[in-house]
């Protein structure tokens, strides 16, 4: 089928104001956030933004007629390349199908379509006095349906966990445009044990199974009350100690962040006002829940990080405890402060370790920079071993791209050496899908035959998650 | 040149195309589809200055779906200023693809005080004969090019008289002088609102400040920067600098949002001058260095109304109660808020009046999609942005709307109009001036 024919019954299928087919439009969705997609233009053939289960499963039917590859899309802001169509075909832009089609608060769910922005999804809830916990830096323009299929997790991941944990069901149009709802056909029950599990095989699949096109998500009561202790580190070694041992205190805090010393440097630079004291490294503990135990929680672990910090802060006052919370959230963009005429790129940014291997992992990452002669900024959730690094470098220039292709390979290397993973929450995309082998071994081929059980045209997001058999 | 371009060069690299400003982009928000994102167009930019997109009509097109709202800036973790970006995108293509049109209204018209004024005077002349209103039940109206035909409607009739008329070149400080300021009269306020202009002088005035009007004040140059038209900003802001310098005043103030920040833009320092400045032969023969010093010497000095108020002046009180209670709000100009980051001291100033209930509007920087010349060339897109605007506006149940920029008191006015709602748009001088003691 030509392109022509192809946009033709498209437009048929979903109406003209739902295909995309300009060449200039299409340029638009070349890339999402990653660096791959900085150095390569990935040009879909057309872009569909269905709004209805039928006009997703009449596309699937479409495409897999046709053998036409077929890759769905959030807001694009991933860092793997995932939501990109390497191999061209038809783009799902189900951004704008973003409706919230329930909130049944006394059964704790909400019902919701792909498109729904985080933060949105969030300001409703926060109407009913409910939340639904995974807080990833991406709320303000990242969707569920993204958030689902790349299992995303975020600052709180410590106490609440990751998107999975909230997933009750999905409807997910299969490659060949049947629809099927996991879950359970008409359960609203909170939890279940009925049937395999197939919720958690399409969370995470980074659509290389399946389309989500709804999502039932179990929320939760919102905590009344929040505080944060800054400690801050002389030594390096002595933040990941502490992490421990405010555990050990038998306290779980919603979230525990790093900065090392080449973050809190990007920090100042950026936002002067927040000004974080210099130091090998500062640990930020947030606690949530009602006011007499988030003021116990915070007590404790000033105690607790005090046998080690030079300096420890508890702040509940909302302005500092938005000032410190953002001097957080800001580094993944304060990063390229640390060279004017440089920018971070996402690449081998999301590797997660163990816990007792933080401060080495951090020591190595800083070491690799210097071998390969690129700054490195170094921040991330601590609490869980996932360490985020930005590089820094002009992406202008070919050498430095280059460089930094190898340092990011390196560190993905080092994370499965010390025991990690290459990716703790951004997903695979095309970015990691090299490294499938070497950290899964023989499952790798387990997994390629649930894909082909699934998708035997192997149309579904190709190029994504692992090799094709032979591509290795 | 374009590709040379500070900001073209130093910033497109820094977009990680992160999408935050997917999230704050009042033209995406109608859309909802990646070729309306903000980090679209730094990517369309970039594409260009690579060599790698034709400067074609659809091109032309993406570039001119930018509300140079600044919101994505604003928004923006990296801190790239794309409304620069596109900007400098937009005159490129305007150079390779020159037209005639564009060049007679923003180069020969726009930049020149006194065909302005003749072509300001013919529509008013049309106006009072009501040639307007007789061509738009006539249909005439509807051989317009493009969406000119609904947009002509945005504009109300044009004021009997414009305010340079209406006002005297000095007009001394009530009392002890405190300041002496020029008044950057601004073309949306001289022409369409010049009560606005009468109520700031008589503010001030009536505060012990000297106001004056200098002589051969152009306009700002924004529109020309909307428009592709960046060399002739270049020159307006050479000559305004250089007009400003000689009146030595303390101050140079303005009630128009994007009059103020065009004087505090890249185009009115030396740095971002010197480039734009480049692109026009009119320029070659000036005196750089006396350029140079005019704006150093504008650098600072450009301010809008209120702050002057609230920060300069440091006013806690104002001397001015309205005869009855009256419920009012404010709408952010996005010229005011989110590029000179004024949206603390226009409230400040309003609450300082005795009687006047203040309410705020729900996302009160939202842009109202009027954006000067915008609605001309995409009257829909704007009209939906301005239909959100009007709703929350209603909403509040004011008797009257604040706002501090000619264009989004046209474009709003035009939106209540339509609904008939009785709520008048001002600006928050003219409901000091009346009322000051």
């Amino acid at each position: 089928m030509d392109r022509a024919a192809l946009v033709k019954e498209l437009k048929t299928i979903l109406g003209d104001d739902k295909v995309i087919s300009d060449p200039v439009d299409l340029l638009y969705y070349s890339y999402d956030s990653s660096f791959l997609a900085r150095q390569h233009q990935y040009i879909p053939d057309v872009v569909v933004t269905p709004r209805s289960t039928e006009q997703v499963a009449a596309v699937m039917r479409l495409a897999s007629r046709e053998n036409i590859a077929v890759t769905p899309r959030g807001a694009g802001t991933g860092e793997t390349c995932g939501s990109v169509a390497v191999s061209g075909g038809i783009i799902l832009d189900l951004s704008p199908w973003d409706t919230i089609e329930d909130i049944d608060v006394p059964n704790m769910q909400v019902l919701v379509r792909p498109g729904v922005i985080h933060a949105k999804l969030n300001e409703q809830l926060q109407k009913h006095g409910m939340f639904f916990p995974p807080d990833p830096g991406s709320t303000r323009m990242c969707t569920i349906g993204g958030m689902v299929a790349n299992n995303a997790s975020g600052l709180r991941a410590v106490k609440y966990g990751t998107t999975e944990q909230y997933i009750l069901g999905l409807e997910v149009v299969l490659p060949n445009g049947d629809v099927i709802l996991t879950g359970g056909m008409k359960s609203k029950a909170v939890k279940s044990v009925s049937g395999l599990n197939l919720t958690k095989l399409f969370v995470g699949s980074e659509g290389i199974l399946g389309v989500i096109t709804q999502i039932r998500l179990r929320i939760w009561p919102k905590p009344k009350s929040r505080g944060i202790v800054m400690a801050v580190y002389k030594d390096l070694d002595d933040a990941p100690a502490s992490v421990l041992e405010v555990y050990q205190a038998g306290i779980l805090p919603s979230g525990i962040e790093i900065l090392d010393e080449s973050a809190i440097k990007a920090v100042n630079m950026y936002r002067p006002d927040i000004n974080l004291p210099n130091a090998e490294a500062i640990l930020l503990f947030e606690v949530d829940g009602n006011v007499e135990s988030v003021q116990w929680e915070g007590s404790r672990i000033q105690e607790v990080t005090g046998k080690r910090a030079i300096q420890v802060e508890w702040a509940t006052d909302p302005k500092r405890m938005a000032d410190l919370w953002e001097g957080r959230s800001v580094v993944a963009a304060a990063a390229a402060r640390v060279r004017p005429d440089g920018s971070r790129v996402f690449a081998g940014e999301d590797i997660s370790v163990p816990l007792s291997k933080v401060a080495e992992t951090l020591r190595s990452i800083r070491s690799l920079g210097a071998k390969h002669g690129i700054k490195v900024v170094n921040y991330g959730h601590i609490g869980d071993g996932n360490v985020h690094t930005a590089p820094v470098i002009d992406p202008e220039n070919p050498k430095e791209v280059e460089a930094a292709n190898k340092l990011v390979d390196e560190i993905h290397k080092l994370a499965v050496t010390l025991g990690g993973t290459t990716t703790g929450e951004h997903g695979v995309g095309a970015v990691r899908a090299q490294y499938a082998e070497l950290e899964h071994g023989a499952a790798v081929k387990v997994m390629r035959s649930v894909k082909k059980t699934l998708d035997p045209k192997g149309l579904m997001n190709p190029g994504k998650m692992f090799p094709s058999e032979g591509e290795q | 040149m374009f590709a040379n371009s500070t900001v073209v060069n130093e910033q497109i690299k820094k977009c990680v195309r992160c999408g935050q400003c997917r999230s704050a982009c009042p033209i995406f928000r109608e859309y909802q589809t990646e070729n309306f994102a903000p980090r679209g167009q730094v990517f369309l930019v970039q594409m260009i200055r690579d060599g790698l997109l034709e400067a074609n009509d659809k091109v032309n097109q993406k570039l001119g779906d930018c509300l140079l709202c600044e919101a994505c800036t604003k928004n923006c973790p990296s801190a790239i200023p794309v409304h620069e970006l596109v900007a400098e995108a937009r005159s490129y293509l305007a150079l390779k693809h020159p037209s005639t049109a564009r060049k007679i209204i923003f180069e020969s018209i726009w930049a020149d005080p006194k065909k302005l004024a003749t072509l300001m005077g013919s529509m008013r002349l049309a106006d009072r004969l009501k040639l307007r209103s007789f061509a738009r039940i006539t249909g005439l109206t509807k051989v317009l090019p493009g969406d000119l035909s609904r947009a002509e409607q945005i504009m109300n009739n044009i004021p009997s008289q414009p305010a340079h008329a209406l006002l005297p070149r000095v007009s001394p400080a009530r009392g002890k002088r405190k300041l002496r300021v020029a008044y950057f009269l601004g073309c949306g306020t001289d022409y369409l609102h010049p009560n606005v202009a009468v109520a700031t002088v008589k503010v001030l005035n009536h505060l012990g400040i000297e106001v004056i009007i200098p002589e051969g004040i152009r306009c700002c140059g924004m529109p020309h920067v909307a428009n592709g038209m960046l060399p002739v900003t270049a020159w307006l802001a050479m000559e305004n600098a250089l007009q400003l310098k000689e009146a030595d005043v303390d101050f140079v103030i303005s009630d128009c949002a994007s009059c103020t920040s065009a004087l505090n833009s890249p185009y009115y320092q030396v740095g971002g001058w010197q480039e734009i400045a480049e692109q026009n032969d009119l320029i070659k023969n000036a005196q750089p260095e006396r350029v140079m010093k005019a704006m150093e010497w504008l650098r600072g000095k450009a301010i809008d109304v209120h702050p002057l108020l609230t920060d300069v002046l440091s006013l806690d009180s104002l001397p001015a109660k309205l005869s009855k209670n009256t419920r009012v709000t404010y709408h952010d100009p996005c010229h005011l808020a989110k590029a000179q980051k004024i949206k603390q001291q226009p409230r400040t100033v309003l609450q300082l009046i005795d009687g006047l209930d203040f309410v705020e509007l729900p996302d009160p920087d939202a842009c109202c999609g009027g954006s000067g010349t915008f609605a001309l060339s995409h009257y829909d897109l704007s009209m939906k942005i301005l239909d959100r605007k009007v709703e929350a506006i209603i909403a509040t149940e004011s008797e009257l709307v604040a706002t501090a920029c000619p264009s989004c008191s046209t474009q709003i006015a035009y939106g209540l109009r339509n609904l008939e709602k009785p709520i008048r748009v001002v600006h928050p001088f003219e409901l000091i001036a009346p009322v000051i003691n």
